[in-house]
């Protein structure tokens, strides 16, 4: 970048990925505005799973987690699909991108 | 929106027929000559390279070729900026049946033309969900939904980490209505293919006061003409004369910390890897690094002169050697 393409970049917003980052249910409830009873059906339905911190209590979760949880409640609102519906939908999105992944490491070779 | 079609043939310098091996020859041979790393104009070449590696990209996957030579049979007919009729444009469908809402990128690493018809396989948004009631019960509100955009990161640049300045137009067919954000996201080092990086509030606005959706940016990494990708190891193939293989030799392997040795040994099989710890991808934040493999790939000689002629029709009556699968 030479120094004009500084100065402007210098003043475009920046957003710098956090990927550390777990939040408390209580967070999560918050953020994606979900109940926390329908985020622990979908736990234990294995949906979409904690990360499990054994020094903390509770039930923590990181940004795949909140992302996923979004994507299935909003199927949920608005296609009404049952629970057993939406975990066959997100093993399918979660297969998905798994051949997604495969299929560009084979073609690479 | 008219966007001007790229030829990748031509930026490959290959014919329309060419294989899948010319392809991949012209790309590794041009990338070489481009790469920002080696490169003599470094300005000038790092457009020269994404457009390469766009061509790439695009050539190397049979999907997307077949895509791209049936919409450049058609491009002249609709006049530019026009997709053949039935043609599924890359822009956001909003699941509900509402119209779709067009989103287009720039600052990706592709270009316009690329986003617009061979953008990333997920861009869609999904409506969050999240209803805002009011006092009445009746939903106030809608979060926007959630968009889903690839970005197109060079080995050294996942390496070393980088920031890229976006640009994001929003285009609403319904009111005509064209919003662009620039923003800088960071891609950190050690970024692996695959990994989303979530920017807030960049995704479709929502409805009636209620909060944008999130920008995911998924990271793809670029081809690169010395390495392959598999995690945060990296995968180096290099080429062996017979004799090589069998006697063992030494080659050179390129790496980001520079040229390494790296030793053939003996009685070495066809893909044989040879690994070279620590001299992979980052792996995070921990310092960590994966590994770099050295694939050999055995070459058969075409041309042989008399005298090499006769010295394997000896070695055919001398040796013992049996391929393990000889009746």
């Amino acid at each position: 970048m030479n120094d004009a393409d500084q100065n402007e970049s210098a003043a475009l917003p920046r957003f710098e990925p956090t990927d550390e980052g777990v939040y408390s249910i209580e967070t999560v409830v918050q953020i994606t505005r979900t109940p926390r009873h329908q985020i622990a059906v979908y736990c234990r339905h294995g949906i979409i799973a904690p990360v499990i911190a054994p020094e903390r209590e509770g039930w923590w979760f990181d940004h795949e987690a909140i992302r996923e949880l979004r994507r299935i409640e909003s199927l949920r609102v608005d296609y009404g699909l049952s629970v057993e519906g939406l975990r066959v939908v997100a093993e399918l999105f979660r297969e998905v991108e798994r051949l997604r992944e495969e299929v560009r490491t084979l073609r690479r070779s | 929106m008219p966007v001007e079609f790229r030829d990748y043939y031509a930026t490959l310098g290959v014919a329309r027929e060419a294989t899948d091996d010319d392809i991949k020859r012209a790309y590794r041979k041009l990338a070489r000559r481009y790469h920002p790393d080696v490169a003599k104009d470094k300005k000038n070449s790092e457009e020269k390279f994404k457009e390469i590696n766009e061509a790439n990209e695009v050539l190397s996957d049979p999907v997307k070729r077949k895509r791209y030579d049936e919409l450049g049979a058609h491009w002249q007919d609709e006049g530019p900026g026009h997709p053949p009729p039935g043609w599924d444009g890359a822009g956001a469908r909003e699941p509900h049946g509402g119209q779709a809402r067009e989103f287009h990128f720039t600052g990706t690493g592709f270009s316009d033309f690329f986003e617009q018809f061979f953008g990333g396989g997920s861009r869609y948004g999904f409506g969050s969900g999240e209803h805002e009631f009011g006092a009445e019960g009746r939903a106030a509100g809608r979060r926007g939904a959630d968009i889903e955009a690839e970005i197109l990161v060079t080995l050294d640049e996942a390496m070393h980490g980088t920031m890229r300045a976006l640009s994001l137009q929003a285009f609403d067919p319904r009111t005509g209505q064209a919003e662009t954000h620039s923003f800088q996201v960071r891609i950190p080092a050690g970024a692996m293919e695959g990994r989303r990086i979530r920017v807030p509030g960049k995704g479709e606005p929502g409805d009636g006061g209620a909060p944008a959706g999130d920008l995911y940016l998924q990271v793809r990494f670029a081809a690169h003409p010395d390495f392959r990708a598999r995690g945060a190891d990296l995968y180096h193939d290099v080429d062996l004369a017979p004799w090589e293989a069998v006697l063992g030799t030494t080659v050179v392997a390129p790496s980001f910390e520079g040229a390494i040795k790296v030793r053939v040994p003996p009685a070495t099989q066809q893909g044989a890897q040879m690994r070279v710890r620590g001299h992979g991808l980052p792996k995070g934040r921990s310092g960590e690094r994966g590994d770099l493999y050295v694939v050999t790939n055995i070459q058969m000689p075409e041309q042989l002169s008399e005298k090499e002629k006769r010295l394997w029709e000896e070695l055919s009556r001398t040796s013992q050697f049996k391929p393990p699968e000889h009746s």
